[in-house]
């Protein structure tokens, strides 16, 4: 028999939201907050806070795309590398190929853009795994950076380019007001587009995804393509917020980004995630980092700190997502 | 009677959903080679692995040489004297043909007080067995993977020996073999039963049987329906036995207007499975593909789909050819599939029947690319009530539904995207029987009501009579034989699915 489509009533939602994993990440990291505000008054101030969301914009934004990679069942590896090419990119055309600026910044982020095409160039036409093609450009892309840098780093920019990476805007650091509108795009885009539901069902089942008629292929090529172009566009800010380029720069992001995303309730298997909890993972990350450090902990201790508050998270998570099976 | 090696008696086995063997029984003598035959899904599988020991039956007596045995796993039977020739899964490619053979029981030798494996007496004795079956020219140094198809049966062979078997299980074992190769098994066999050893041999090639075997035993939907000697029968008898399946509460077909040619295939060609396939489907008729397991029906059907583009040849859908290189643009092209496997490739399982139902429809039910959610909402609401889908919702995910539930699932994801051609590929396996009946009930009003061309391609002959205006026969890659509905028998369709001599046979049918 068929039972009539039950509404959901408003206590219902609330308690859908309350122990979905976003809202118990949320949870975690109140608590976080208020047991560090406890340690030390430095760390619950407006300052340090939009400080905090200066520091954490590049992770933030290439965790965006990550996260839309994860939930499809692949990974990105070389956004780290392609984040100091763009840099590099960007500091050389400018510096040694007398491009104007403008342009330069313009060259940085195509460079990204273009190597995450690669990326899913390989990935989709010639099969390769997405593990094994981003941990070679990983690799490739680092060389490539130091190759064109020469170990010169590139400095002394007009006052104009530190805007984005060091200036405000309504007393919130300009870049933050990118990281929160892309986010909020993005989110909407994955929670609401064909893309987003072709994402979910590519990780869920790829070979139903295709014989659904979807196409993977693009869809694929694509998101690999915008992590080149996210990558390009945080090297951009690094380079702007230390007015400095290096070959080194971005270097290890990747875990970071990774581990922010994982937290947030994107499954490392594919078909589960959202911006929301991927958002929730890189504050999260990012306030921990900060307020053991203000606290007097050693930076290995706070690495050992937050590696447990990451288990413990993917715990609960498992836990709850357990009972919901049973129920 | 004093020769009988293995003797096995009301045997039942069921799976869920399913009862795989009803009281079965079978017997082999010592020395015999005595084929096993049946439809896909007769109980052929299940029967050997019970023998195997790779399954356990439910119930049932089980002797051999008139001692009751019971295998809890496959090395029981081995130890037993019981081994089974796969089609390769059984060797190790990166090992020597010696090291193959003597796998898990090398000859040993003790130097320095250590126990190593004695190379000299493996290599000779590898050699001693190949040479007992009268092959003389394999290198048992060469590694296995370098070997063709036929040697590497030939060390399963002397695998099986070097373990002193008694009865040998050989399941299909010529359907990967060229000609030659054949011969050569045969011989083996035929040496084999000299010596004693009984052989089971399970194949869909009727020739070889009679060529072969000394008795054959014939089962249908788990039963065993008869024991006979080869010399005793026919092609014909044997088919007889074979089908006539029981028909459960078919839904009778609602007679369609037959319309213009929808769907027409000009030499679609995609070796090895899909050769030179011309054929047609008009709106409002339902054309029934058959053919036995591996014979390119799904295959075909993907070609058809573009998940494995066609090498050459023409599709034409009314009227208009069209290329078709992946699924995308034959859902453009208005061709739904509803595929064989509905869990891997039907349904995004873990999605809910909302998200299924608008798989293949997102542009239609979106606003500049953003999902409508009401008026997906409304599009499976329908579904869910046109399709009678017993659903706690359209938010409840599909792998929460029963196997009936979920094909009208699939199902509805095509019809949600309109098609003029609908590919059902074994519409109905593994649903109940109430569900069967519903599916064949939709397929039935969509090819009448709504002059849907609906080629349905199914193992299970009843359905194939019952609901086929026209029945297309296809072996080994071709097609082979075609009927219309009331000439078609489940004696001819089942002679044209199995028999070399098919092809002739379809011509002169009546």
């Amino acid at each position: 028999m068929q039972s009539a489509p039950r509404n959901p009533t408003r206590v219902d939602k609330l308690r859908h939201y309350l122990i979905s994993q976003e809202g118990v990440l949320f949870f975690i990291m109140l608590v976080s907050v208020l047991l560090l505000a406890t340690r030390t008054d430095k760390f619950l101030t407006v300052d340090n806070l939009l400080q905090q969301g200066r520091f954490m914009t590049e992770v933030g934004l290439i965790a965006i795309p990550m996260t839309y990679i994860i939930i499809t069942g692949g990974i990105d590896l070389s956004v780290g590398s392609i984040m100091g090419l763009a840099a590099i990119v960007l500091g050389w055309s400018w510096q040694t190929l007398g491009f104007p600026l403008e342009l330069a910044i313009i060259t940085g982020v195509l460079s990204g853009t273009l190597a995450g095409f690669v990326n899913g160039l390989f990935i989709v036409r010639v099969g390769v795994p997405p593990l094994i093609m981003t941990l070679a450009t990983l690799a490739l892309f680092r060389g490539l950076a130091e190759g064109i840098s020469q170990a010169r780093s590139a400095r002394g920019y007009p006052e104009w380019f530190y805007q984005l990476g060091q200036g405000e805007l309504l007393g919130i650091p300009t870049q933050l007001w990118l990281l929160i509108v892309t986010v909020a795009v993005f989110g909407i885009v994955l929670a609401r587009t064909q893309l987003g539901r072709a994402l979910y069902a590519i990780g869920n089942n790829e070979t139903g995804a295709r014989f659904s008629g979807l196409t993977v292929n693009r869809y694929l090529l694509l998101i690999y393509t915008f992590s080149g172009f996210m990558a390009g566009v945080a090297g951009y800010i690094f380079v702007s917020r230390v007015s400095t380029t290096r070959s080194d720069m971005g270097a290890g992001i990747e875990l970071d980004v990774i581990a922010a995303v994982v937290l947030g309730g994107t499954s490392i298997f594919g078909g589960t995630g959202s911006i929301l909890g991927t958002t929730i993972g890189v504050v999260l990350i990012q306030l921990l980092k900060n307020g053991l450090t203000l606290s007097g902990l050693t930076s290995d201790a706070t690495i050992v700190v937050i590696g447990s508050v990451l288990i413990f998270a993917i715990l609960v998570n498992n836990f709850i997502l357990s009972r919901r099976g049973n129920s | 009677m004093s020769d009988m090696l293995l003797r096995m008696q009301g045997i039942n086995k069921n799976f869920p959903g399913v009862q795989a063997l009803k009281n079965a029984h079978f017997e082999v003598r010592r020395g015999e080679v005595h084929a096993l035959i049946g439809e896909n899904g007769a109980g052929k599988s299940t029967m050997i692995k019970i023998v195997s020991g790779v399954y356990q039956p439910d119930s049932g007596d089980i002797q051999i040489a008139g001692q009751a045995a019971h295998f809890g796993n496959p090395r029981e039977a081995h130890l037993a004297g019981i081994a089974t020739i796969y089609q390769e899964l059984g060797l190790y490619p990166e090992l020597s043909v010696a090291e193959n053979i003597f796998m898990g029981h090398a000859p040993m030798k003790t130097r320095l007080g250590l126990r190593t494996i004695d190379w000299e007496r493996m290599e000779s004795g590898a050699e001693d067995l190949l040479a007992e079956l009268n092959i003389h020219d394999l290198d048992v140094g060469a590694k296995v993977g370098a070997l063709n198809v036929g040697n590497r049966q030939r060390v399963e062979i002397a695998k099986a020996l070097s373990l002193d078997a008694q009865i040998l299980i050989m399941d299909e074992p010529t359907a990967a073999l060229t000609e030659s190769d054949v011969e050569q098994l045969f011989s083996i066999v035929r040496l084999l039963r000299q010596r004693g050893v009984s052989i089971i041999y399970i194949s869909h090639r009727l020739n070889e049987i009679f060529d072969l075997a000394d008795r054959v035993t014939v089962l249908r939907d788990g039963e065993t329906i008869g024991t006979q000697q080869v010399a005793d029968t026919s092609e014909a008898e044997l088919i007889r036995m074979m089908v006539g399946r029981k028909i459960e509460t078919l839904f009778p077909k609602q007679m369609a207007q037959i319309g213009a040619v929808a769907l027409e295939l000009r030499n679609l060609h995609r070796p090895p499975l899909t050769r030179d396939i011309s054929l047609s489907v008009r709106a409002g008729e339902i054309v029934g593909l058959a053919g036995l397991v591996g014979s390119g029906r799904s295959e075909t059907a993907q070609v058809i789909f573009g998940v494995l583009p066609a090498d050459s040849g023409e599709i034409i859908i009314n009227g208009a050819p069209v290329t078709i290189n992946k699924p995308s643009e034959a859902v453009a092209q208005g061709i739904g599939y509803v595929p064989e496997d509905r869990g891997r490739q039907g349904l995004i399982r873990e999605m809910t029947i909302r998200e299924n139902t608008s798989m293949a429809v997102l542009e239609s039910v979106s606003r500049y690319t953003f999902i409508n959610r009401a008026q997906e909402q409304s599009l499976a609401s329908q579904s869910i009530e046109q399709l009678s889908i017993r659903a706690t919702g359209t938010e409840q995910t599909t792998n929460k539904l029963s196997g009936g539930n979920q094909q009208k699932v699939v199902v509805s994801k095509w019809l949600a995207s309109k098609p003029k051609v609908l590919i059902m590929d074994e519409p109905t396996r593994g649903i109940d029987v109430g569900a069967k009946a519903e599916i064949h009930r939709l397929m039935s009003r969509l090819a009448a009501e709504q002059g849907l061309a609906i080629l349905m391609i199914s193992s299970e002959l009843p359905e194939i009579l019952a609901m086929s205006d026209r029945i297309l026969v296809m072996r080994e890659g071709r097609l082979v034989g075609e009927f219309s509905r009331d000439e078609a028998t489940q004696e001819a369709v089942a002679h044209a699915m199995m028999s070399e001599a098919a092809r002739q046979a379809a011509s002169a049918a009546p």
